[in-house]
């Protein structure tokens, strides 16, 4: 059966790196599959629309309307990776939802597979709330994104158990390059001819992070 | 043979919820599969026969031959249950109708299990309903319906005023609607099927449909807590039926 994967990139905290993961994550699945479809609902922050207006439509989860318009077509089985680029403010909204609504269990009943990749911080409010995903989701289908440019190596001893998914952190003017809304991840690969600038490896690493993980699931399903 | 149930869902006041209520329940005897006959005192038109057109049969309560339709058939046909969902303003009358053909001397010496689902109001009219309907209920299991679902609000009421009401009646029981999201009541309304097969993506006649997952969610949450609630009473236990664990509709 034909299994359709959900990245759900969230964080109840801003500022801290769900939208440069959901772009490099986006483009990982744009280049290897040659389609996806990508969803911000992340409006109040740097957004991934403006990053890639081609692929991306913007959602809301504040009324019926806008949760139906994004959720029946990520419970879609069609084959078409997905990506969520679930803003702060929206964090406990759409996990109410998705737990009311039972979207993983159909999810699971559908052969479409949620991972919420969970943007760590250090303070409290990350805590609660990986707390109540851990509640939630399944421990396979929960993978934290340590950030190093955010955590510093600080991440709390309870979100270090389950999968992880590791950023490291890069130089302030690299950061700074990459946030321009004309650069492209891929785009660079292809572009750049010397492979061993730390800018071209750290690309490198993070597609083979995505690819491990997407492999991870494939195991997983068989 | 087991004993007939008739299950009275009723208010004086419109607009309060009672055919919605009446479907929930023919829902929850349908995953308990309790089998259940139903009337919709909606003359000529009614609500209830919309969604449930298999199970429903129209009736006009006032007349002595749907009358005769409904009482003198209880221990003839095989559903063990029937639901009235009973027109509004027509609880009181239609109580006082069962009282004079001996339907309720004949719940109380128990041939008959009788229960009334009295949805209330917000006003304090309902209060003075409960006293007039509580007269009829020596025999009977009365229900008192708080129903949330078309965001009626209860703050109208004073409490010690409701518990002064409430009192006065003996056995008689609380049960709280949760609200549903308005656009999935909506759905099912537009669709006119019953909240269970809404929930299992199916049109009228089983066939596959194609609702909103989001609004299916809302649906089956929603009938997940009603039915939590008709557990708490006991519902299948007072049908004689007595299972109420995992049913189909609620995986």
């Amino acid at each position: 059966m034909q299994t359709t994967p959900v990245y759900i990139v969230c964080s109840p905290r801003p500022l801290i790196g769900k939208t440069l993961v959901a772009r490099q994550l986006s483009e990982f699945l744009l280049l290897k599959n040659g389609d996806v479809a990508a969803f911000d609902i992340n409006l109040k922050e740097p957004s991934l629309l403006d990053y890639l207006p081609r692929i991306t439509e913007t959602a809301d989860v504040n009324n019926t309307f806008g949760k139906m318009a994004l959720m029946d077509r990520v419970i879609a089985n069609d084959g078409v990776a997905k990506v969520i680029d679930l803003g702060f403010h929206a964090f406990d909204e759409f996990f109410e939802m998705s737990e009311e609504i039972g979207f993983m269990k159909e999810a699971a009943r559908r052969g479409v597979s949620p991972i919420i990749l969970f943007v760590a911080d250090v303070d409290r409010d990350s805590a609660r709330a990986y707390s109540r995903l851990e509640q939630q989701i399944a421990p396979t289908a929960l993978v934290v994104v340590d950030n190093e440019y955010v955590v510093r190596g600080e991440l709390a001893e309870a979100m270090g158990h389950g999968r992880m998914l590791r950023i490291a952190a890069l130089p302030t003017f690299l950061k700074t390059y990459i946030d321009r809304l004309s650069f492209s991840f891929t785009g660079y690969l292809r572009g750049e001819q010397d492979s061993s600038t730390e800018l071209h490896q750290w690309i490198r690493r993070n597609y083979l992070s995505f690819r491990e993980l997407e492999l991870s699931l494939l195991l997983q399903k068989s | 043979m087991a004993k007939p149930v008739v299950i009275v869902v009723g208010a004086d006041k419109g607009g309060v919820g009672k055919t919605t209520v009446s479907r929930t329940l023919l829902d929850y005897f349908s995953a308990n599969s309790v089998p259940t006959r139903a009337f919709d005192t909606e003359s000529p038109r009614g609500t209830l026969k919309r969604f449930h057109p298999d199970l429903t049969e129209i009736v006009d309560m006032t007349t002595t031959s749907d009358q005769m339709k409904i009482f003198d058939t209880l221990n003839a046909v095989s559903p063990s249950v029937t639901v009235i969902d009973v027109r509004a303003g027509l609880l009181s009358p239609s109580l006082a109708s069962l009282r004079d053909i001996g339907f309720l001397d004949a719940a109380k010496s128990g041939q008959i299990t009788f229960a009334v689902f009295h949805i209330l109001g917000p006003s304090i009219a309902s209060l003075d309903e409960i006293a007039e309907t509580a007269n009829f209920m020596q025999g009977a299991k009365y229900f008192l319906v708080k129903n949330f679902i078309n965001n009626t609000s209860f703050f109208e009421w004073d409490q010690a005023t409701y518990n002064s009401y409430f009192r006065r009646i003996k056995d008689a029981t609380e049960l709280t609607i949760p609200k549903l999201n308005e656009m999935a009541y909506e759905q099912v309304e537009v669709a006119s099927v019953p909240f269970l097969k809404f929930v299992a993506n199916k049109g009228q006649d089983d066939e596959a449909a194609n609702y909103s997952f989001v609004l299916r969610g809302y649906v089956r949450h929603w009938l997940s807590n009603v039915w939590t609630e008709f557990d708490r009473i006991k519902l299948t236990d007072l049908v004689g039926s007595g299972k109420s664990g995992a049913r189909m509709g609620e995986k």
